[in-house]
């Protein structure tokens, strides 16, 4: 039973993982990233926060580091940790204009 | 020994941990991907524009025509472009030029519900006006093309619309003397290619500019240059109508994509976005420059005036999943919709008109 509570409580520090280790924010207000690059080392997390007044659609196809946070509305933050060195491009599905790239560093 | 119980409570835990961060992360926690948190709320301190005179600022047209670096403006180029552009020769059947579909007599469109291509046949969707393409992000209704000289040796070799291997064009084109000096004015090094045809007629598409409209006018201080029920309208096309959201700026577009909730087959922008359910029948949002004359509208030609169009937005669309956020009804009056009507009736110039070239022999 013990092995088990350890094994949950391991399971759950996994998911805050991102959120304990949010250290950077990124805007998105005006249809604009608030950095255009940034580096950061593998398992750091940035935090996506639309703080414009319409919805975004926060994704990345690179490979080893593909999220998608799906439409997230005004107001909502979400921290995402990247796993695997290399520059990761992000991109707004809704709004081609706003790009950005991460470089992921080992 | 293993206890098979803890194993099975393991593997227990372990779904349901799956599980969770699959709702969390939406779509994308298997192995190689980012790991996506817990999504929270932040209060923001919104301090949206307001005051219609700095809402105006956000209007004011560019003074220059922006090129890409990598294919300049000259003369020669747009010179050249302009003739290719009028030229029917550039398909197969020496029949359709691109300005059969994007017709300066139609606001750089064909006035068609949607386009028509090879052998008369009905194309899929409306042709979009090239009017500020110089401005554009991404092309194409579904934006699965990069750039304007992509877009530009897209439908010359699409088999439903020119379908012109670009191979023929070339000999094509060489067998007409007097393109030789043309192309060799414009691309000294190059000559004939497939990149110095594509470069030539998009430097041509980007000098294609909305002229000015009272519209422009009026952002400039010309108070009577508009009328009363113009103006309320663009305080609506601004606020409670939510219109620029997404028809942003001086050109009335952000190049953003979205479901309008148009009752429509068509998976649009998914199909170079896939597992992005926002994109599922997402179209480019086009601008509005010269809107009175570019009807009938939308991505398929489905409505055929504006009243139509704003009726739609007013209802709010289909419902479904990929219908975007924006899209919900807005209670508007009858008068605020014949308001907006007048504002946007604003956007059209006095368009002088466009000289065909002489094409070369």
């Amino acid at each position: 039973m013990r092995l088990l509570s350890l094994l949950t409580l391991v399971i759950l520090a996994g998911f805050s993982a991102g959120a304990l280790a949010a250290t950077q924010m990124v805007n998105q207000k005006g249809r604009k990233f608030s950095m255009e690059n940034v580096t950061i080392k593998k398992g750091d997390a940035l935090t996506f926060l639309n703080d414009d007044n319409v919805p975004h659609n926060i994704m990345s196809s690179s490979k080893g580091n593909e999220f998608n946070l799906g439409s997230q509305v005004p107001g909502n933050a979400t921290d995402v940790t990247f796993k695997a060195a290399g520059e990761v491009q992000v991109i707004c599905a809704i709004h081609p204009r706003m790009k950005m790239m991460i470089n992921v560093s080992d | 020994m293993p206890n098979p119980g803890i194993s099975r409570s393991i593997l227990a835990v372990a779904a349901i941990a799956l599980v969770g961060s699959g709702i969390i992360g939406f779509t994308n926690t298997g192995l190689g991907a980012a790991l996506v948190g817990d999504t929270r709320k932040v209060d923001l301190d919104q301090k949206a524009t307001t005051g219609i005179e700095a809402i105006k600022e956000l209007y004011r047209r560019p003074t220059t025509i922006p090129f890409p670096k990598d294919n300049l403006y000259t003369p020669e180029k747009a010179a050249l472009g302009k003739k290719l552009y009028f030229d029917t020769r550039l398909s197969v059947t020496s029949a359709q030029s691109c300005a059969s579909c994007h017709s300066p007599s139609f606001g750089w469109g064909d006035g068609l519900a949607v386009g028509v291509g090879h052998g008369m046949a009905k194309l899929g969707r409306r042709s979009p006006s090239i009017v500020n393409a110089a401005w554009g992000e991404i092309f194409m209704w579904d934006g699965r093309l990069a750039t304007l000289e992509e877009q530009a040796l897209g439908p010359i070799q699409a088999a439903g619309e020119m379908n012109m291997p670009l191979d023929q064009l070339m000999v094509r084109l060489a067998s007409i003397p007097e393109y030789k000096p043309l192309f060799s004015a414009a691309f000294p090094r190059d000559g004939i290619t497939p990149k110095t045809l594509a470069a030539a007629i998009a430097t041509y598409e980007r000098t294609v500019v909305s002229e000015r409209a009272p519209f422009d006018a009026w952002i400039d201080g010309d108070e009577k240059a508009i009328g009363e029920a113009a103006k309320r309208g663009f305080a609506l096309f601004n606020g409670k109508a939510v219109c620029s959201s997404c028809h942003e700026g001086w050109n009335f577009t952000n190049d953003s994509f979205h479901d309008i909730g148009l009752p429509s087959k068509d998976i649009g922008r998914v199909e170079f976005v896939p597992n992005v359910v926002k994109m599922k029948h997402a179209f480019k949002t086009p601008g509005l420059r010269e809107i009175s004359r570019r009807g009938p509208y939308m991505h398929n030609g489905s409505l055929a005036t504006l009243e139509g169009v704003i009726e739609h937005y007013d209802q709010g669309g289909v419902e479904r999943p990929s219908r975007s956020d924006l899209m919900k009804p807005l209670g508007l009056t009858a008068q605020d919709k014949a308001d907006l009507v007048a504002f946007l009736m604003t956007l059209s110039s006095n368009l002088s008109p466009t000289v065909v070239p002489v094409l070369p022999r």
